[in-house]
């Protein structure tokens, strides 16, 4: 895990440094007295390896650098400033995901081949093909412009919520119900179904007991790659929505070309990621007793 | 009339697809007593499960039984509903199938999955139906029960699953156990070892038993009574002795003669049966193994033949049967003669 | 037993020979025509081929074929809509208004002709004065600004001609600009018709760059197994731990935004998903390949044997550069959301919806256009390649 995470901050430091004419190259540029004081302030004349060093050193003590366009800002603000929001909606996101997704394959499944089927999969098809922002900019034409029911920019009540958990669960909820459909599907044609019903055991403890936990594999194995999907989702959704978060800034640092604060950034979201993945792998050993927890 | 535990009385059952009605079962009827062992012998395609799937009523969407009636301990199950037939299934009568490795759950333990079964039918409490499970365990010989409790089935081998399915099966004493091809999917020496636990379970709990397979080397030793079914009905029907020493129908030969015996001195082919099974969207209208049989007439292919009595609890579906019949010096010398087949 | 008489002829025996045994004659067919065959049936992905076969004909063909040019601007002419209501002057003689009150001449069917400028503006009592087709119409707009004691209907205008309060005589479609135009007041259906070119090149060709990097680095890895395999798999794992899309926006930051750099961006990260698979097939080729030379077939079976075994390890490789093409576009299309996209006067869908955000609540049509393209391509390469997944798989073999 470490070795990923330096690997991953030695990427992130060459992509960044790899920009021809540093961080304060401009359009208009600076007179070189003033760029060599910018230099000299961020260490940036240093050779590259030590500024490698100080930076790992840095990360490894948490200190992610200072902004290099917003003056007196650091990229730990930036992130402290932004995160709750977007840890607000990831996380309502994710619940979304969880209790609307999931039933929504089981009666899918339950119900194959007849209209309650043949609805949810059909929006479900919808969900996964239109894009997120395509989702979202119609949430807010059709709710905020058109019938004025959402707000469309900000997050100060529950309500500012509805819009950007839609438009960001879209993809991912569509995604775990047709998931949870097919799984279901396979699990209960299996033998040990056949079992179960030979015993007499009723066809709630059948589909409840024997056949969900067993559907449920698969699906707890994507919620790594989808935590990664609600993370990318973040940017475009802040953007259209005018949310305060972090994803928010990380596109502000794109357009106004912030090196230290996407470095920073992507830092974080890859410690965020690995930490993640690691919570899922621990609970999908909880489910499935074949696998054994290694390391 | 003796009291029988189990009497099928023209069970008919089909599957109705999209491509049409399957008949899986055309028609068979027989009986089982108390403590008694009957094997159906056939192969796939011949009926032999789906008979089995329809006396539990396990039978899936699009199965169906058509007609007939399963009676059982005298009432019929055919009638009853799905609620009710619950109450008889893993209680009155219990099935084991073919491979334990994926009739088993993956995620519970065999703890979890005996117990459950006897908390579905007895009313008793979790302790006690933990104390049972362990006997049960102990009665199928699996060293160690108290700690195997709470392993998972990949944490056992093959031979012990099929062990943890009997002990599954018999946990609420079924007067019925049906045992779906057990043996087909362990090692030879496994194999042994399980029909030798069955026998002895058949001994000491008094379970009858209904085994199917299409081997007819593993009915030999446990079962009593034999049925060989092929083409949805029955062929022939008769005690194991009879089957294997006087057998008087020609399917039934086949079966025999591709049976490789060790103790024969000059070497000898295996004979298969030519052909492939009939269809049964479009069943024949004479005898089902007419078109693979080496002894048919004419009359094979029109009418489906009755059944003819070859001796006390032997009969056979085989015009050759009929006083009528031709000589043929190829029958005489396989009918008549009783050459030795074991 | 049944007393019925059996007619002697019936004991004939019959020879086995004779009997009718069960033939089973298939016509067999290559993988390829088998797949094609259970492609055609599945209707959804037909229509998503057909879908794709017509934008892609649309963005060859469409530019050389619409009047008007994705790149000129008309700032006269700016935000028009799809749908526009007329009014009536006289017969001969109809005018549209602008949601900024502007007016412009147009015919009955819906061409528009010209901006018809104002003989009198009074900004101070908040009206025009028009001369059209010989009658004075007049513009007044300080019905916006009133409270709304004064104003119960709500109304923001009026338009009088010749001292009548005038109705919209018709609600009818741009004949000159079928999509309306944008804020610059370029066509958009050209635009969009353009944006299809740019958006599928990027697509076709980043998956294209992907397939070759994946096959060599998937095809390497599998090929060689062992240590060799092991590292090159490891770095693909590290690598995957951020979202791909995370490199593709930190790539294009660095090289900057323009089309060259989209390609290059997209196609050099995305190749580690085909890697994977490339990899896992050739794992399985030589996994054959072993059995093949145990079984000692002469080097002719041999040939034979790698003319099923390369189309079935083609199948998912088909399939997943499929998948690749919808994520591209909507890859270009995200960055272009978040500025990374090609620049002006290039016009990707991405581009075209991001400009219409700020104009999102008066002029919804310039995002509902590309935001359909994007979306009902994307849509018809999901279907396409869901059928290509059911159909190439040999399991389904009939």
């Amino acid at each position: 895990m470490v070795v990923t995470l330096l690997v991953i901050i030695t990427i992130t430091f060459v992509m960044m440094h790899a920009i021809p004419g540093g961080p304060f190259t401009r359009e208009k540029q600076l007179p070189d007295a003033v760029l060599a004081a910018l230099n000299a302030k961020y260490h940036l004349d240093d050779p590259l390896w030590k500024q490698y060093v100080d930076y790992v050193k840095g990360v490894l003590s948490f200190n992610l650098g200072p902004s290099f366009q917003r003056a007196g800002v650091t990229v730990n603000q930036l992130i402290k400033e932004g995160f709750p929001a977007t840890l607000k909606i990831g996380l309502t996101s994710v619940l979304v995901i969880i209790v609307v997704g999931i039933p929504l394959g089981i009666v899918s499944a339950l119900k194959q081949n007849k209209w309650q089927d043949g609805l949810v999969m059909f929006i479900a098809t919808l969900g996964v093909t239109i894009p997120s922002f395509v989702m979202a900019t119609g949430i807010i034409y059709i709710f905020s412009a058109k019938f004025n029911v959402l707000p469309s920019n900000g997050l100060t009540s529950w309500k500012h919520m509805i819009g950007p958990v839609i438009a960001l669960s879209g993809f991912s909820l569509s995604f775990v119900a047709r998931l949870t459909r097919s799984s279901m599907l396979e699990v209960l044609q299996q033998d040990y179904i056949r079992t179960a019903r030979a015993k007499g055991l009723s066809n709630n403890k059948v589909i409840y007991k024997h056949a969900l936990k067993n559907a449920l594999i698969p699906v707890v194995t994507y919620l790594g790659p989808m935590i990664a999907t609600l993370l990318t989702g973040s940017f475009v959704i802040e953007k259209v929505f005018a949310i305060p978060g972090m994803g928010k800034h990380f596109v502000e640092s794109v357009g106004n070309r912030d090196y230290t604060v996407l470095m920073g950034i992507t830092i974080f979201y890859a410690l965020f990621l690995i930490v993640m993945v690691l919570l899922v792998d621990i609970l999908y050993s909880f489910i499935d007793p074949r696998i054994k927890m290694e390391d | 009339m003796t009291d029988k535990l189990l009497v099928v009385k023209d069970l008919k059952t089909s599957f109705f697809t999209h491509v049409g009605e399957v008949q899986a079962v055309r028609g068979v009827s027989f009986d089982l007593s108390v403590g008694e062992a009957l094997g159906i012998v056939g192969e796939s395609g011949s009926g032999k499960s789906v008979t089995s799937m329809s006396l539990m009523k396990l039978l899936q969407y699009p199965g169906k039984i058509k007609e007939g009636q399963v009676l059982f301990e005298g009432i019929d199950l055919v009638g009853k509903t799905e609620r009710e037939m619950r109450k008889v299934r893993g209680n009155d009568i219990a099935m084991i199938f073919q491979d334990p490795m994926t009739s088993l759950n993956p995620v519970y333990t065999i703890g979890n999955q005996i117990i459950e079964a006897i908390l579905e039918h007895q009313n008793v409490t979790k302790q006690q139906a933990r104390q049972k499970a362990i006997k049960m365990l102990e009665l199928v010989g699996i060293p160690s029960p108290e700690s195997r409790l709470d392993n998972y089935p990949h944490e056992f081998s093959g031979g012990m699953r099929q062990r943890a399915m009997i002990a599954i099966a018999l946990s609420c004493e079924p007067k019925l156990l049906i045992a779906d091809e057990p043996t087909t999917a362990l090692d030879v020496t496994i194999q042994a070892q399980i029909l030798e636990l069955m026998k002895d379970l058949k001994e000491k709990i008094n379970t009858s038993i209904i085994l199917i397979t299409h081997d007819l080397g593993v009915v030999a030793d446990l079962c009593s009574r034999i049925i060989v079914m092929y083409g949805g009905l029955i062929m022939e029907e008769g005690t194991a002795n009879q089957i294997f020493y006087e057998p008087k129908h020609p399917y039934t030969i086949g079966l025999l003669k591709s049976i490789p015996k060790l103790h024969k001195k000059d070497k000898e082919r295996l004979i298969p049966i030519d052909g492939t099974p009939p269809d049964l969207v479009l069943p024949p209208t004479g005898c089902p193994f007419y078109a693979r049989c080496d002894f048919a007439m004419k009359i094979c292919q029109e009418q489906q033949p009755p059944y003819f009595s070859a001796g006390p609890g032997h009969r056979s579906m085989c015009w050759r049967m009929h006083e009528d019949a031709p000589a043929n010096e190829r029958f005489s010398k396989v009918f008549n003669k009783g050459e030795s087949h074991v | 037993m049944s007393e019925q008489v059996i007619k002697k002829e019936l004991w004939d025996a019959i020879p086995k020979e004779s009997k009718d045994k069960e033939i089973l004659s298939r016509p067999s067919m290559t993988y390829w025509q088998d797949a094609w065959r259970r492609l055609k049936k599945n209707t959804l992905s037909m229509i998503g081929l057909a879908f794709i076969i017509f934008m892609v004909l649309t963005a060859i063909i469409g530019p050389y074929v619409i009047e008007h040019d994705y790149s000129t601007q008309q700032l006269t002419l700016a935000n028009i809509p799809p749908r526009i209501d007329i009014y009536k002057v006289d017969d001969a003689t109809y005018f549209y208004m602008h949601s900024e009150y502007k007016l412009f001449q147009v015919t009955a069917d819906g061409e528009l002709l010209d901006k018809i400028k104002e003989t009198q503006n009074n900004m101070a009592e908040r009206n025009r004065i028009y001369n059209i087709g010989g009658k004075e119409v007049v513009l007044d707009y300080k019905y916006g600004a009133m409270k709304a004691e004064d104003n119960p209907e709500g109304i923001k205008y009026k338009l009088l001609i010749d001292g009548e309060e005038a109705k919209v005589a018709d609600r009818v479609q741009n004949k000159s600009y079928l999509f309306g135009t944008d804020a610059l007041g370029r066509d958009m259906l050209s635009r969009v018709i353009y944006g299809a070119r740019i958006s599928l090149l990027i697509a076709f060709i980043a998956t294209v760059v992907n397939f070759f990097i994946g096959v060599l680095y998937g095809g390497i890895s599998g090929y060689f197994g062992g240590q060799v395999d092991n590292i090159m798999m490891r770095i693909v794992d590290i690598i995957n731990v951020i979202p791909l899309l995370l490199y593709v926006i930190l790539l294009s930051v660095i090289i900057g935004s323009g089309l060259k750099s989209i390609i290059i961006a997209l196609g050099s990260v995305y190749w580690v998903g085909m890697a994977r698979i490339v990899r896992g097939q050739v794992l399985s080729l030589k996994e054959q390949e072993y059995v093949l030379s145990a079984r000692t077939l002469g080097a002719s079976s041999m040939r034979i044997m790698i003319r099923h075994l390369i189309p079935n390890a083609m199948g998912p490789i088909i399939v997943s550069m499929t998948m690749m093409i919808p994520s591209a576009i909507f890859t270009e299309a995200f960055l272009s959301f978040i500025g990374l996209g090609v620049n002006a006067p290039l016009a990707s869908w991405g581009t075209l919806a991001n400009d219409a955000l700020g104009g999102l609540r008066s002029y919804p049509y310039q995002l509902f256009y590309p935001s359909l393209a994007i979306s009902l391509t994307m849509l018809a390469f999901n279907f396409l390649g869901d059928g290509l997944r059911d159909a190439l798989d040999p399991r389904l073999r009939k």
